[in-house]
């Protein structure tokens, strides 16, 4: 049978345009010092489409961005309105060049928010310059422009070897608890780092959540040994519920099929948590059995 | 008497699910013990609970659907062709949770457990529809080392100007969340992409048992029996993600779905939502989901998108836009390859090098198990009728919980 052909529906009218500014109204808003905070960051949010514009509206979004006497509310619009105008990657390629050398400008600024997120969209397009400064500052905490943890966590969109010994030093010797569970997720990639992720899932006085990291690394690192270290866990009556139920998880998504479905006594273990008093563990354990169908 | 049911004209288990737009099934007598004539009259009937998914019924390719269908079929066992679409507005929670009936008088002659399949708003997924979404798509990312890494390639900076800032961005993504919706029903059958309504508070979605919370930092944490926990890309555990909005309110500065909608009547007028929306509902949050080269390590990414590509779909059901030979449906103005009606699109066209990226991960788009639109390599222009509205073999196998087929 021909599939009968149906009539597009034509439109009875036009649909009434979404915004009321035109996109030279919303640039004129958007630069005058006049108008209240709120309004300049409202017409600076209908600016994406308008950036790249032309060269006068680049500049202008660029200054307001990198103007220091400017309201941080606006500064941070500007950097909103360019960060969504790059996702027309093409019609944005002209603009990228003066958008990174004003990002690397404000890298510097004395506000932290700012530099904080400038640094981000730098490290994501994996900038060689903010990789080299955010090291810098690992280095020699004199130098900094973010607090360790953020360095690290911004670094690990770009992960080099470089940074595998100074994340070790804070792993060691770390100057807040964040820092070294952010110092861990950069390890996640070190192969070396093996042995140091199998002592941190088993040692019992770390932090819950760099245990989570320690398992979730190994399991990529060493996925035999984490089952056995999550096997072990799951007996081990004294272990926090929190870990069981991050072992019993891994074995549930991960675990070699066979050889759990072959281990009697792991598969009556987890049948008598699933009845146990934590919920976390008791969840984890259905789950566990619903995937290997006891 | 027994009767054969063959859903989407199969037998197969994986092709027991519907969705709005009707899928083409069959009817046949394999056991015609108890039949007086050369034909008998079969009734089927959809039963399920209250609160699971109901289908409808109809004879041809057009006319009213019914909650039951008589048919005529031959006792000889040759089939009888009709469609079952999903009742909008009653769609699954659970796989098989709907049951077609065959009753030959009141004998019951053959039935067979089907799936309303939609996706759905993610802020109201039940709990199971969570869990399931979340173990699939923590497989397919096996640490990293799963298909998804293909995904995670697909949208990098290189290959940017094939899916944006031109024409092609919409119809580009709906291939790519439906390549990853086939990859996750691979692993899960019941499975279906939900979306993130990013004009609406959305409180369920950003927990720990969901796409997680983030910390201060932006670190994003998961609960323990989540196992995105386990989550990998770019050989780096974990995901960034820093909202600059209180997670349980919607994005500030963003167009509503009604103003989106009224963007113009014109596709070149409505694909000015990749700006805002879409833009800017990526850049309300820091982290990864907030820049081209990096927004595809985060899950809710494919969230975020399965929304832009639900707005389209409301689009094109308000105003018909489906079909490519009408102008106002499409764009076709763009000069950039990948971006015209005619166009292949990379990667699954498999074409490197010149305009297009040094290499096309992932291979070909799958055929869905209920579907097989829009092909190994589609172009541009078969990913406008995603419904069948036009051509009822261009329908992927997809809907959403709030756009009706007609």
């Amino acid at each position: 049978m021909t599939p009968k052909k149906k009539a597009a529906r034509e439109p009875a009218a036009e649909a009434k345009p979404a915004r009321k500014r035109t996109g030279k109204q919303s640039m004129t808003l958007a630069k005058s010092a006049k108008a209240s905070v709120e309004d300049r960051v409202a017409a600076i949010a209908e600016l994406p489409r308008e950036v790249c514009g032309s060269d006068a509206n680049l500049e202008a979004v660029l200054a307001l961005l990198s103007d220091a006497s400017q309201p941080l509310d606006v500064r941070l619009a500007a950097l909103q309105a360019l960060q969504a105008a790059s996702f027309s990657v093409v019609a944005f390629e002209p603009c990228r060049g003066a958008y990174t050398a004003t990002l690397r400008k404000v890298a510097t600024d004395p506000d932290p928010e700012l530099r904080q997120r400038v640094l981000g969209i730098l490290m994501r397009e994996k900038d060689g310059f903010a990789q080299k400064k955010l090291l810098d500052g690992l280095r020699d905490p004199k130098k900094a422009l973010l607090p360790p943890e953020k360095a690290l966590q911004l670094l690990s969109y770009d992960v080099h070897s470089d940074a595998y010994p100074v994340a070790r030093e804070i792993v060691a010797d770390p100057p807040n608890p964040t820092a070294r569970r952010e110092a861990l997720r950069l390890l996640a990639a070190d192969a070396d780092s093996a042995p140091l992720f199998a002592k941190v899932l088993r040692d019992k006085d770390e932090l819950a959540e760099n245990r989570q990291i320690a398992a979730a690394a190994l399991q990529s690192l060493r996925p035999e040994a984490l089952q056995e270290h999550a096997r072990e866990i799951v007996f081990d009556a004294s272990e926090y519920p929190e870990i069981q139920a991050t072992s019993l998880t891994a074995l549930t998504q991960f675990g070699d099929a066979e050889a759990v479905l072959g281990d009697d006594a792991l598969m009556k273990r987890v049948d008598t948590m699933s009845g146990g008093a934590s919920i976390k563990v008791k969840q984890s354990a259905k789950r566990f059995l619903n995937k290997y169908g006891a | 008497m027994n009767v054969e049911l063959q859903i989407n004209n199969s037998t197969a288990p994986g092709a027991r699910y519907v969705s709005w737009a009707p899928s083409p099934c069959r009817i046949r007598v394999t056991n015609p013990a108890g039949a007086t004539g050369t034909t008998a009259t079969i009734r089927l009937t959809s039963v399920s609970a209250a609160s699971a998914g109901a289908v409808s019924f109809r004879r041809g390719t057009t006319g009213a659907f019914a909650t039951s269908l008589s048919l005529t079929v031959p006792v000889n066992g040759a089939s009888v062709p009709f469609f079952v679409a999903g009742r909008f507005g009653r769609p699954s929670i659970n796989d098989g949770d709907v049951t077609i009936e065959a009753r030959f008088g009141t004998a019951l002659v053959g039935s067979v457990r089907v799936m309303v399949r939609i996706r759905k708003n993610a802020n109201a997924l039940t709990p199971g529809e969570r869990d399931r979404f979340v173990a699939a798509f923590a497989r397919l990312n096996n640490q990293g080392a799963g298909r998804f890494v293909d995904f995670r390639d697909m949208h990098t900076q290189v290959s940017s100007p094939q899916a944006h800032g031109a024409p092609g961005f919409l119809p580009w993504h709906r291939a790519y969340l439906l390549d990853l919706e086939r990859e996750l029903q691979a692993i899960d059958r019941s499975v279906a992409l939900p979306y993130w309504r990013f004009d609406q508070a959305s409180p369920n979605i950003f927990t720990r048992d969901f796409m997680g919370v983030s910390d201060a930092l932006g670190t994003v944490q998961f609960s323990s029996g989540n196992p995105l926990q386990f989550w990998r890309t770019d050989g780096v555990a974990g995901i960034n993600r820093r909202p600059f909005f209180p997670t349980n309110t919607a994005p500030p500065g963003l167009l509503t779905e009604a103003q989106t909608l009224a963007l113009g009547s014109l596709f070149r007028q409505f694909e000015t939502m990749e700006g805002n929306p879409h833009g800017s509902a990526h850049t309300s949050f820091g982290g990864s989901i907030s820049s081209v080269p990096t927004a595809a390590k985060d899950p809710l990414f494919f969230l975020l998108h399965a929304n832009v590509d639900r707005l389209w779909a409301k689009w094109q059901r308000q105003l018909g836009r489906f079909d490519p030979t009408v102008a106002a449906s499409y764009d076709n103005s763009s000069t950039r390859v990948g971006h015209r009606l005619a166009d292949t699109m990379w990667p699954w066209n498999g074409v490197t090098g010149g305009t297009r990226p040094p290499t096309a991960p992932g291979g070909t788009l799958a055929a869905g198990t209920n579907a097989s639109a829009p092909g190994p390599s589609p172009r541009v222009a078969d990913c406008l009728d995603f419904q069948g509205s036009i051509l009822p073999l261009s329908r992927m196998g997809f809907d959403y919980d709030d756009v009706p087929f007609a």
